[in-house]
């Protein structure tokens, strides 16, 4: 009797699992051929509906179809839950064609009351805090200091790389939002201390942090990260002006001695 | 009955022959009649020139050798005209080759590696099983590119992500026909300053002046103009690049020069961009009459003729010149313009640099492909010191992987220039609106008719709407890659929970959640640059 059951629950388990890795591989239509749409299993609808966003072209009959399927999974109190609540704010954050960013800034927020500690809630927590640096600022917390509220969501923040991502942003919107160096330059260095950060963005951060701490005046941090620039990409393009601000740095580092 | 036994005869010899051509097959040809190996990769580039196609082909005749069960085919494909729509349409239809060669210059294809590639930064930190028993055993596969992957990195559609690897190097040299020069000045000293190549191009003119024969310093044609022009160009453009750099990363990508522009900090008539725009001038007004309406086979005929001193060009173009030409070829470096120089001098901000070299020929893997673990292997193949050496013999170019050994011809070619390099690329090549509207006014700048007011003026009126719109398709394209990482990232998450000894899916998602929201920040900051400000907004 209980055979053909296991056997049936087998077979989806693996039609869940392949349908997943056509997702990954970024073939949505091979997932919704995998999928059973009156399956009511949590995890099946919730792959029908992410294979339902990824679809191409993408339109907003898909976004909300999808949609409806995340409203419905997001009401209970699983996993799939809160990966469902997370990609409903997406999708008004980025899928829909006219973006609707107070409505995703309002759905991560509330995932993250729900369930502070989840993964999702944590990731929604950094998409959050890039909407209020560069699109929903929040006037009313901080009056013009523009990275406090981020600084804020980043304090609930557990997730060590969820951390470092935040701390680096907040670093980068410090620049582009002209804000004081010494408002920012802290998140860049706490962001590389995580580590992990790879290819040009940690080129780039090595030789950020070295430059604007120049610029600060902390010349012991500027030649620490100058020499490690030296020794990670001793032949790129950028080494030469690196040496020379290396050099800068050691010279005022003397004179402050000296004196 | 004679008609029969003729019959029966002519069916003897047709089988004998049959048999004997069997035969012949068997012992001359080393492929079966039909292909039986069960993985083909393709591998589609545009370096038709002479030497890499030969490359390529001794290292796929190893790489067979070693797996004989993937056979490579490589895909010729002309560069300037055919191959991005061939690219473009093949990958929309579903029949992209598994590797291919992509370049950021490329108008209008920026979106093809978000859209189509990908990344390879995982594999990338791993040693290449490959270098077992070479120098570069044990070592990151990253590491062992003699620029650690510069322009990929540089060119990712990912800060966080490296999407290919590269098979060569190229710089750019001044060819020169040594005796040809010996003819016209007098000397056979390379300049080494741009003042210096100044007073040489005068005298050749004087010379051609005088003897009545159609010498010109420079062989002409719109590829070749374009490419002596991006050099010079970008010399005072440095001081400009560093005014701008307000992230400290001692390097301005196009997206940081793009917005600049529109928030007022520069334009073409400022005069430090002008002086670079008097440069190229200067040295296009070196080139025969006509010379933007050619192409670099006509400046390579021009100067195999002997009708030009130099040629500007990659040495892409060596070994057709070293095979080709009926006369001594010397390459030259471009010299530097200084801060001495007595035209443009005082926005000069020191030596420009060429780093340690760049590599190029990037190769990216097709993410539809069927067979990305051969694929990927066969890359990792041509990128080994055994395979890039098999590669670098056979063509001629210079390797892209350390602990490669350089041919006698080419040791010139890595005799690099030190000095500040400030800018992803000159302001001409910004972008692909950019690059448009430069080449409909570059007939503004160059010949008698022309003046560098003149063409400044018309790129001023043009250009705020297509830096605009390229700094618009900037933010797109990143966006492009953004939103299909929703699905994938939770994909990845429900494998790693589903295997959770395959550690390879918890490592993707992780990777491409702090990517994405790296990129998201990228395509923010350019929004609130398109948001806050006017210029160019119709």
């Amino acid at each position: 009797m209980l055979c053909p059951l296991l056997a049936a629950g087998a077979a989806s388990s693996a039609d869940l699992n392949e349908a997943w890795l056509a997702i990954a591989n970024s073939h949505p239509k091979d997932a919704l051929r995998k999928l059973d749409e009156s399956d009511p299993a949590r995890a099946v609808q919730l792959a029908r509906a992410v294979a339902l966003m990824a679809q191409q072209s993408a339109t907003d009959d898909n976004v909300r179809a999808a949609e409806k399927i995340f409203v419905e999974l997001a009401t209970g109190n699983d996993e799939p839950a809160d990966e469902a609540a997370y990609l409903q704010a997406r999708l008004y954050q980025l899928h829909y064609v006219q973006p609707d960013y107070a409505k995703a800034a309002e759905l991560y927020q509330a995932l993250a009351q729900r369930h502070p500690r989840s993964h999702w809630a944590q990731l929604g927590l950094v998409k959050l805090a890039l909407l209020k640096l560069y699109v929903v600022p929040d006037t009313t917390a901080a009056g013009s200091d523009r990275l406090a509220p981020a600084e804020a969501l980043l304090a609930q923040i557990s997730d060590p790389l969820l951390q470092r991502d935040l701390n680096l942003q907040i670093g980068q919107a410090g620049v582009a939002l002209k804000q004081p160096l010494a408002r920012f330059l802290p998140h860049l260095v706490a962001a590389d201390r995580v580590g992990g950060i790879t290819a040009t963005a940690r080129e780039d951060l090595i030789v950020q942090i070295g430059v604007l701490s120049m610029r600060a005046g902390d010349w012991a941090q500027a030649k620490k990260y100058f020499e490690r620039y030296l020794v990670e990409f001793p032949n790129n393009v950028r080494a030469y002006d690196v040496k020379l601000n290396l050099d800068d740095a050691i010279r005022h580092l003397a004179k402050r001695a000296g004196s | 009955m004679s008609v029969k036994r003729h019959r029966r005869r002519i069916g003897v010899v047709v089988l004998g022959l049959a048999y004997a051509l069997a035969v012949w097959w068997v012992f001359t040809r080393s492929t079966p009649l039909i292909q039986q190996r069960p993985v083909t990769i393709r591998f589609a580039h545009w370096q038709i020139e002479r030497g890499p196609p030969d490359g390529i082909a001794a290292a796929i005749k190893r790489y067979e050798e070693l797996n004989p069960r993937v056979h490579v085919e490589q895909l010729l494909i002309p560069g300037a005209t055919v191959y991005p729509q061939w690219m473009r349409s093949n990958l929309a239809g579903g029949t992209g080759p598994d590797l291919m060669e992509w370049g950021s210059w490329l108008a209008g294809q920026r979106d093809i590696p978000a859209r189509y590639f990908t990344p390879l930064t995982a594999e990338l930190a791993k040693p290449n099983p490959y270098n077992k028993g070479t120098s570069q055993e044990g070592i990151p596969w990253e590491k062992t590119f003699h620029d650690n992957l510069l322009v990929p990195r540089r060119d990712s559609p990912e800060p966080g992500q490296i999407y290919a690897v590269t098979i060569s190097e190229a710089t750019v040299r001044l060819f020169c026909n040594i005796k040809l020069l010996q003819q016209c000045t007098g000397s056979t000293a390379a300049p080494t300053s741009f003042d210096d190549l100044r007073k040489i191009i005068a005298r050749i003119e004087d010379y051609a002046r005088r003897t009545r024969q159609p010498i010109h310093a420079l062989a002409g044609s719109g590829d070749n103009g374009l490419w002596i022009a991006e050099s010079l160009f970008s010399a005072p453009l440095m001081g400009v690049s560093r005014s701008i750099d307000d992230k400290g990363y001692l390097y301005t990508y196009n997206r940081d020069v793009l917005a600049a522009y529109l928030e007022g900090r520069w334009s073409y008539g400022s005069p430090a961009v002008s002086a670079g725009l008097r440069l190229v001038r200067e040295v296009t007004g070196a080139m025969k009459p006509g010379f933007l309406q050619l192409h670099r086979d006509d400046a390579m005929l021009e100067f195999f003729r002997g009708e030009a001193v130099f040629i500007y060009t990659g040495t892409w173009d060596a070994t057709s010149l070293r095979r080709m030409a009926p006369f001594t070829v010397v390459p030259m470096r471009l010299p530097n313009v200084l801060p001495s120089d007595p035209e443009v001098g005082r926005y000069i901000i020191g030596i420009g640099g060429e780093g340690q070299g760049e590599t190029s020929v990037a190769m990216y893997l097709n993410r539809y492909s069927e067979h990305k673990a051969e694929a990927l292997d066969f890359l990792k193949f041509l990128t080994s010191v055994p395979g890039n050496q098999l590669f670098t013999d056979a063509s001629l170019w210079l390797p892209s992987v350390n602990g490669v050994k350089l041919p006698e011809e080419i040791k010139d070619f890595r005799n690099y220039q030190l000095g500040h390099s400030f800018g992803q690329a000159p302001y001409d090549i910004i972008g692909s609106e950019v690059n448009g509207e430069w080449k409909r006014h570059f007939y503004q700048l160059v010949g008698e008719q022309g003046s560098v007011k003149q063409f400044a003026t018309a790129l001023d009126e043009v250009m705020p709407v297509a830096i605009r719109t390229d700094l618009q398709n900037e933010m797109r394209n990143t966006l492009l890659l953004v939103k299909p990482q929703d699905a994938l990232i939770v994909a990845n998450a429900e494998m790693a929970t589903a295997t959770p000894t395959d550690g390879h899916y918890r490592e993707r998602q992780l990777e491409m959640e702090a990517g994405q929201t790296m990129s998201e920040g990228l395509a923010l900051q350019m929004k609130l640059v398109l948001d806050t400000t006017t210029i160019g907004k119709r």
